[in-house]
C-alpha cells in the first residue's frame, strides 16, 4: 500500500515537470509563431529571410538533435541555463516554427477582398491585420493547431533524455526498480487523457467558430 | 446640368491625364473625369475596357502611373516634373480618402462580426468613435436599408442581396462624401438586385455624390444624372444620361447599346 502511494506521488510530480513544458511552451510557441508569420508575410527583405532561414532549421532538422544541441552545445559557448529553460527554449524554438507555417498558411488564405474592404474603410495595415484578418484566420487553423498540439503533448516525453524527471522517466524508473510494468500504464493513460482533453476543447472552440462560417 | 455651371468647389472628384499600365498593358489611357458633389455618375462599358480599374485608381486600391486625382478639392496624386505620378504623404492621403466609400461586387462583409459589428468597426477602429457614439446611428443605417431586425445575424446567414445593403450601410456608418459601387448587383439574382438598386436609388435621392459601374442599363437611365461609356482604355462617350441614351453621338455606343438592350 505504501509502496503504491510512494509510486503515485512520484508519478504526480513527473506529470507535473510534462504539464509544465507543455503549457509554457504552448504559452510561448504560439505567439513567436504568429510574429514569426507576420515577419514572413511582410516585405521585410532581410528579416524575411532570416524568418525563412530559422523555420528551415527547426523543421529540418530532428526535435531530439534540437534538444541535445541546446543542452550540450550551448553551455560550451558559455550559454548556462538550467534543465527547466533549456528544455522550453528548444520546444519553444521548434513549435513556432511549426505554428508559424500554420498561421502563414491560414493569413494567405482570407481573400484579397477582406484588405480591400479594410482599406476603404481606412483602417491601417496594423488595424486590418489585428481586427479583420487574424481573427479570421485563428477559426481556419484551429484544426491544424490541434494537431500541433496534440503532438507536443507526446513530443515532451524527449525530455526524458535531458536527465528530467519527466511523466516518462520516472515511470521507467520506477519499472526497472520495481520489475512492475503498472507505471508505463499509468503514463499511457495520462497522455490519453491530456490528448482526450485537448481535443476536447478544440472540438469546442471549433464549434464556436464555426457560427460564422457556411 | 452642363459642366460649365458648376461651381469649383462642388467638384468632389477630378481626374486629369489618368494613365495606368499592369505591366505592359495599358488599361487606361489618358482618362479625363470629374464628379460633381450630388452626381450619380454610370460608368457603362464592356468587359476589360478598364471600369472597375478607374474605379479603383479614385481609391488608390491600385496606384496610377501619370496623371492627378484631387478630391473634394484636396490633391491626392499629381505628376511631378518627370511626368511620373507623385502620391501625397500617407497620412494625409488617408485623410482624403476617408471622403469615399466603396462597395464590391462581392460584398466582402467581415464574416467574423455580426451585422451591427460589421457598421461599427471602422467607426469604432479608425475614428475611435465610441460604442454609445456609433450605436444608435448604425442602427439608423440599418432601418434605412431594412435590415435592422437583422443586426445581430452573422453575414453568411444572410441573402446575397441583403449582404450588400449591409456593405452599403457598413460604408455609409463612416460618414462618407462619395460612394463608388463596383458591379454592385452583378453577383445577385434579378429579384435580389431589385432591392439593392431600391436602396442606392434612395441614396441618389438624398443627394450623395456617387459612381456606380454597372450593367444595369434601366438603372443608369433612370437613377444616374450622367453616363460615362468606356472602350479600350479610354472614355469613348459621356453624356447625361437622357441624351446618352436618346441620342448616343459614337458607332461604338450605339453597337454596345444595342448588344445590351435587344
Ligand atoms: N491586377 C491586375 N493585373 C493585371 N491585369 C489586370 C489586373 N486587373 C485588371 N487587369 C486587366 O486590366 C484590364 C481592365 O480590367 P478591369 O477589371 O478594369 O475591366 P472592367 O471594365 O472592370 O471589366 P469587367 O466588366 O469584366 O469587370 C483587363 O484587361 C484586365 O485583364
Ligand atoms: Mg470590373
Amino acid at each position: 500500500m505504501e509502496q503504491i502511494m510512494h509510486t503515485s506521488a512520484l508519478m504526480l510530480e513527473g506529470s507535473k515537470v510534462t504539464l509544465e513544458i507543455f503549457f509554457l511552451t504552448l504559452m510561448m510557441a504560439l505567439p513567436l509563431g504568429l510574429i514569426v508569420a507576420l515577419i514572413r508575410l511582410s516585405g521585410l527583405g532581410i528579416l524575411r529571410w532570416a524568418m525563412e532561414f530559422y523555420i528551415w532549421i527547426m523543421r529540418g532538422t530532428p526535435l531530439m538533435l534540437q534538444l541535445l544541441f541546446v543542452y550540450f552545445a550551448l553551455p560550451m559557448v558559455g550559454v548556462r541555463l538550467n534543465d527547466l529553460s533549456s528544455a522550453l527554449l528548444a520546444f519553444t524554438l521548434n513549435y513556432a516554427a511549426y505554428f508559424a507555417e500554420i498561421f502563414r498558411a491560414g493569413i494567405q488564405s482570407i481573400p484579397r477582398g477582406q484588405y480591400e474592404a479594410s482599406k476603404t474603410l481606412g483602417f491601417t495595415y496594423v488595424q486590418t491585420m489585428r481586427h479583420i484578418i487574424i481573427p479570421q484566420m485563428i477559426a481556419r487553423v484551429l484544426p491544424p493547431v490541434s494537431n500541433e498540439t496534440i503532438n507536443l503533448v507526446k513530443d515532451t516525453s524527449l525530455i526524458y533524455i535531458l536527465a528530467m524527471n519527466d511523466l516518462l522517466r520516472v515511470a521507467r524508473t520506477i519499472v526497472q526498480r520495481e520489475f512492475d510494468m503498472t507505471p508505463f500504464v499509468i503514463a499511457a493513460v495520462f497522455y490519453l487523457v491530456m490528448t482526450f482533453v485537448l481535443t476536447w476543447v478544440f472540438n469546442k472552440l471549433e464549434a464556436h467558430y464555426a457560427k460564422y462560417i457556411d | 446640368m452642363p459642366s460649365t455651371l458648376i461651381d469649383k468647389n462642388d467638384i468632389m472628384v477630378q481626374i486629369t491625364g489618368l494613365k495606368k499600365k499592369f505591366g505592359d498593358l495599358q488599361v487606361l489611357d489618358n482618362i479625363d473625369l470629374n464628379i460633381c458633389r450630388g452626381e450619380v455618375v454610370a460608368i457603362l462599358g464592356p468587359s476589360g475596357s478598364g471600369k472597375s480599374t478607374l474605379l479603383r485608381c479614385m481609391n488608390r486600391l491600385e496606384e496610377i502611373n501619370a496623371g492627378s486625382i484631387v478630391i473634394a478639392g484636396e490633391t491626392l496624386v499629381e505628376n511631378n516634373e518627370k511626368g511620373e505620378a507623385s502620391y501625397t504623404s500617407p497620412e494625409k492621403a488617408r485623410k482624403i480618402l476617408s471622403h469615399m466609400g466603396m462597395v464590391f461586387q462581392q460584398f466582402n462583409l467581415f464574416p467574423h462580426m455580426s451585422v451591427i459589428d460589421n457598421l461599427m468597426a471602422a467607426p469604432k477602429i479608425v475614428k475611435g468613435q465610441s460604442d454609445s457614439e456609433i450605436r444608435p446611428i448604425a442602427e439608423e443605417l440599418l432601418k434605412k436599408v431594412g435590415l435592422y431586425d437583422k443586426r445581430e445575424v452573422f453575414p453568411s446567414r444572410l441573402s446575397g442581396g441583403q449582404q450588400q445593403r449591409v456593405a452599403i450601410a457598413r460604408a455609409l456608418a463612416m460618414r462618407p462624401d462619395i460612394l463608388l459601387f463596383d458591379e454592385p448587383t452583378s453577383a445577385l439574382d434579378p429579384e435580389l438586385t431589385i432591392e439593392v438598386l431600391k436602396t442606392i436609388r434612395q441614396l441618389a435621392d438624398e443627394k450623395m455624390t456617387m459612381a456606380v459601374v454597372t450593367h444595369e442599363m434601366s438603372f443608369a437611365r433612370d437613377v444616374a444624372s450622367r453616363v460615362v461609356f468606356m472602350a479600350d482604355s479610354h472614355i469613348v462617350e459621356e453624356n447625361t444620361s437622357q441624351e446618352f441614351f436618346r441620342n448616343p453621338r459614337e458607332e461604338r455606343t450605339r453597337n454596345f447599346l444595342k448588344n445590351m438592350l435587344y
